[in-house]
């Protein structure tokens, strides 16, 4: 109970703070990815791509660190480096005897083996690195409220006009191309919104912390529903929930953000796979205590 | 030029440290035959993450990081298995992203309550190869014998696994509990490798060069032997490197990033060759970016 | 003379993936010597059945006896042929190699094959006309030859009972001829054969029983007398069927 209301009071603290920019900021900014990264997650479940996505945010680093050494601005600096990167795992992983999970390994590698040489090169190379890699939403500036904002802005507007093909696409490519779609210009399309959205994230939470919350509130969402739009939106929800929890319990026991964010983000999954009905561990049990009653395969 | 690959390690810091890349080289590069032909590159970048807060946890509690390393490792290589193997409407790669995310988040969490965070962040990420001492070297070799050894008594099974799993399991042989003893022995790698190289660069060992060798051999035990030769070229190519450019160019380049670098150059240079060596393309798989976009979806299996 | 348990003894089996009946009251006997062919439209559970034979889906209810004993007990005298384009045509083995790993079981952890084992392998490539590219790498056989090198890995094994997943499909005509003698062969020297095939031709070819199936058995019994067209259409549901050799049957919808 206790906890309870700590948590409670931390929450209350930092809302109290609302004045306060930092805070206000961070909140703002928490919200606003947890919500974008959530809506973006269903599609990067539908078409099975968390690991490329893990892979894409580690070999965004690179490019994170080159625009930051050039004076270029960092967003459009990483973007563009991980467009490159999509397309040098494409062009790798289509020769015969280098299979996609190793050329991505080895573009993952490079890259980021690339990324912290850039870095370290240079001073103050731990603080950095250390940003980038599991973020630092607490030193979040106005400007990057700004481009949070209008990359997100833009990202759930491509996918809402692209709603139907993208879906179609990530079901039944046969199908799509059938329809007279450019199925691989669409693949493509969302490859790199998920970069985006990946490149958006870096400030919050970081590269590799950006994939908890693009994958985990997506798939706690599908434990509880099966239409594609709740998903879109309980997933959008416990996304920002994520963040404005993660946040506050980051503040009150000192620790952390991004992780704690991250942290929290996998513990809702935990406590859907557990309870969500019909498709969480425990109704499971239950129902197999019932005989032949139950649902077909998963 | 030979002064160049030979002058850094008069020091014996620098000798500890080529002894240290040499070793983990080649057991990375042999077991990352293994990897690759398994496309297992997903379980082992997600194994580096999930013994991430295992070595942090050690540091904390004051105990040697390698008991950290490998409690955690036990226990992911277990957990992984487990998911690897069944997956359901949550899907193996989401699972595993999370399982991934999250341990990596705990290992965060816990560092960022220390005072020195961004720089222990950094070593346990990163390693920090210049400062193995012969305890590290010791623990390192013995690791490495325990992991050659396992490989060198299952090699046949664990070849007819990664080749034909189902003729494997009508044969009669436990295709997880093959599957579980693999993703034990790269977790042993991992952990081998957390001081030197850190959790996150010894995904690249693993990969780089046996995927290099991948394309240029046509046996199993080719592979092998071109993957740690591979590996150990990389390790001592990569010390040298970023010694003379630190000392004689004053600029300041990470031993192990530069190891992994000068690892990718190489199987840049394989990918350029191998086209060469071809005879005959093999039956029909159909090529290009489609192909790729495709059955990236099937990454994890 | 003791009597010997037949090599393949099912009684009444159902098996289930997941707790959903895949296939029911499959019921049939397989002595030495004899060859059944599984038939039936994809999805029908001919490859679940295989599975249940090896051991490796539980059955939920009836029994499944290889050489008088549960699967599991038997299964050092069962071997099976997957389909060749299943595997990685990518992967660094020589046909040799792939033959060899049928003698795996048999050499047992820590020991390299034999001399013994070696020599077996030579032979079973022999048998099925590869010997002379044993040195060729697996992935760039076609796929009849592919198809045969599989064949050959099992015939390593000394197998009393050989399951075939698909053994025809894609598969050129010298290498059909090739297999059918192989098979025939191992069925002279008293193995049994169980093949999933969608080939009535070839069924007639390689095999004296049939075992019609479409989640349920639809008949059992010398392919004479059981492979009629009302059985036929019972199993494919009216399907137009593609045939080849003597008997044409076609099923109108």
């Amino acid at each position: 109970m206790d906890q309870v209301r700590e948590g409670g009071g931390a929450v209350s603290d930092l809302l109290g703070t609302f004045s306060d920019g930092f805070a206000r900021r961070a909140l703002l900014e928490a919200v606003m990815v947890g919500g974008l990264c959530g809506v973006v997650g269903v599609h990067v479940l539908l078409r099975r791509l968390p690991f490329f996505t893990m892979a894409l945010g580690h070999a965004t680093f690179p490019g994170v660190v080159l625009a930051a050494l050039l004076g270029v601005n960092l967003f459009l600096g990483a973007t563009l480096f991980g467009a490159v990167v999509v397309v040098v795992v494409a062009l790798l992983g289509a020769r015969e005897r280098v299979d996609e999970t190793s050329a991505i390994g080895v573009t993952l590698s490079g890259a980021f083996a690339l990324g912290v040489l850039l870095l370290s090169a240079q001073a103050g190379f731990s603080r950095d690195l250390a940003a980038y890699l599991v973020g630092s939403i607490v030193t979040v500036q106005r400007g990057d409220l700004v481009t949070t904002a209008v990359a997100g802005a833009a990202v759930l507007g491509v996918l809402a006009v692209l709603h139907k093909e993208l879906v179609l696409g990530a079901f039944d490519r046969g199908g799509l191309a059938a329809l007279g779609y450019p199925v691989l210009a669409l693949d493509v399309a969302m490859l790199l919104l998920v970069e985006v959205t990946l490149v958006t994230s870096i400030p919050a939470v970081g590269t590799i912390l950006a994939v908890a919350l693009i994958v985990a509130p997506a798939a706690a969402a599908r434990l509880w529903t099966e239409r594609l739009g709740a998903t879109m939106a309980v997933a959008a929800g416990l996304g920002i929930a994520s963040g404005v929890i993660g946040l506050a319990v980051s503040q009150h026991w000192r620790v952390a953000a991004g992780a704690t964010i991250a942290l929290v983000a996998a513990g809702v999954f935990a406590v859907s796979l557990l309870a969500a009905p019909r498709h969480g561990l425990l109704a499971r049990v239950r129902a197999r205590r019932q005989p032949a009653a139950a649902a077909g395969p998963g | 030029m030979t002064e160049l690959l030979v002058e850094p390690f008069r020091l014996p810091y620098m000798q500890r440290a080529l002894l240290e890349v040499l070793l983990l080289g080649a057991l990375a590069g042999v077991v990352g035959v293994f990897v690759v032909l398994r496309r297992l590159a997903f379980v082992s970048d997600a194994l580096t993450h999930t013994i991430f807060p295992g070595v942090v946890i050690a540091h904390l509690l004051d105990r040697s990081l390698l008991l950290g390393a490998l409690a955690f490792g036990v226990l992911t290589a277990v957990l992984l298995t487990g998911i690897t193997s069944s997956s359901r409407r949550v899907g193996a790669d989401a699972a595993l992203a999370i399982l991934l995310t999250s341990f990596f988040s705990l290992g965060v969490v816990l560092v960022s309550r220390t005072r020195t965070y961004t720089a222990d962040l950094t070593v346990f990420l990163f390693g920090r190869v210049l400062a193995v001492d012969r305890a590290d070297l010791l623990q390192t070799l013995a690791l490495a014998a325990v992991v050659a050894g396992t490989l060198w008594a299952l090699r046949k099974e664990l070849v007819l696994r990664a080749f034909d799993p189902d003729g494997a399991a009508a044969m009669g042989y436990r295709t997880a509990a093959l599957d579980l003893v693999l993703n034990l022995l790269i977790a042993l790698v991992v952990v081998a490798a957390v001081k030197a190289v850190g959790t996150v660069l010894v995904v690249a060992l693993i990969v780089v060069p046996a995927a290099a060798a991948r394309l240029l051999a046509d046996r199993v035990a080719t592979t092998a032997v071109l993957a740690c030769a591979l590996g150990a070229l990389g390790g001592w190519l990569g010390l040298a490197a970023s010694y003379e450019v630190s000392v004689d160019h004053g600029v300041r380049l990470a031993s192990g990033a530069t190891i992994v670098v000068v690892l990718v150059a190489l199987f840049a240079l394989a990918a350029a060759a191998a086209p060469l060596r071809r005879r005959r393309r093999g039956p029909g798989n159909p090529r290009g970016v489609a192909r790729w976009i495709r059955s990236a979806r099937a990454a994890a299996r | 003379m003791e009597a010997e348990p037949p090599v393949l003894e099912l009684r009444h089996v159902a098996v289930a993936y997941d707790r959903v009946p895949v296939v029911e009251d499959v019921d049939g006997t397989v002595l030495a010597g004899q060859s059944v062919a599984l038939i039936g439209p994809n999805g029908a559970g001919k490859s679940t059945l295989i599975k249940a034979i090896l051991g490796l889906v539980p059955v939920v209810r009836g029994s499944v006896a290889v050489l008088g004993r549960p699967p599991q007990a038997s299964r050092r005298q069962v071997a099976y042929v997957p389909q060749a384009d299943t595997l990685d045509t990518e992967f660094p083995v020589s046909a040799f190699q792939a033959v060899l790993m049928g003698r795996y079981p048999r050499v047992g952890f820590i020991r390299r094959p034999g001399a013994a084992d070696r020599q077996a392998a030579w032979q079973a490539l022999d048998a099925v006309g590869l010997a002379e590219l044993a040195s060729a790498r697996f992935g760039i056989l076609s796929g009849g030859q592919r198809q045969r090198v599989l064949l050959a890995r099992a015939i390593a094994q000394e197998p009393r009972l050989l399951l075939l997943d698909e053994p025809f499909n894609g598969v050129d005509a010298l290498s059909q001829e090739l297999l059918l003698a192989a098979l025939r062969r191992l069925r002279t020297g008293g193995a049994a054969v169980v093949m999933a095939t969608h080939d009535l031709g070839l069924a007639h070819l390689a095999c004296d029983e049939v075992c019609l199936l479409n989640r349920h058995q639809i008949g059992f019994g010398p392919i004479g007398t059981t492979l009629t067209a009302e059985r036929l259409r019972a199993t494919y549901g009216g399907q137009a069927l593609e045939l080849r050799g003597d008997g044409v049957i076609v099923a109108r919808p």
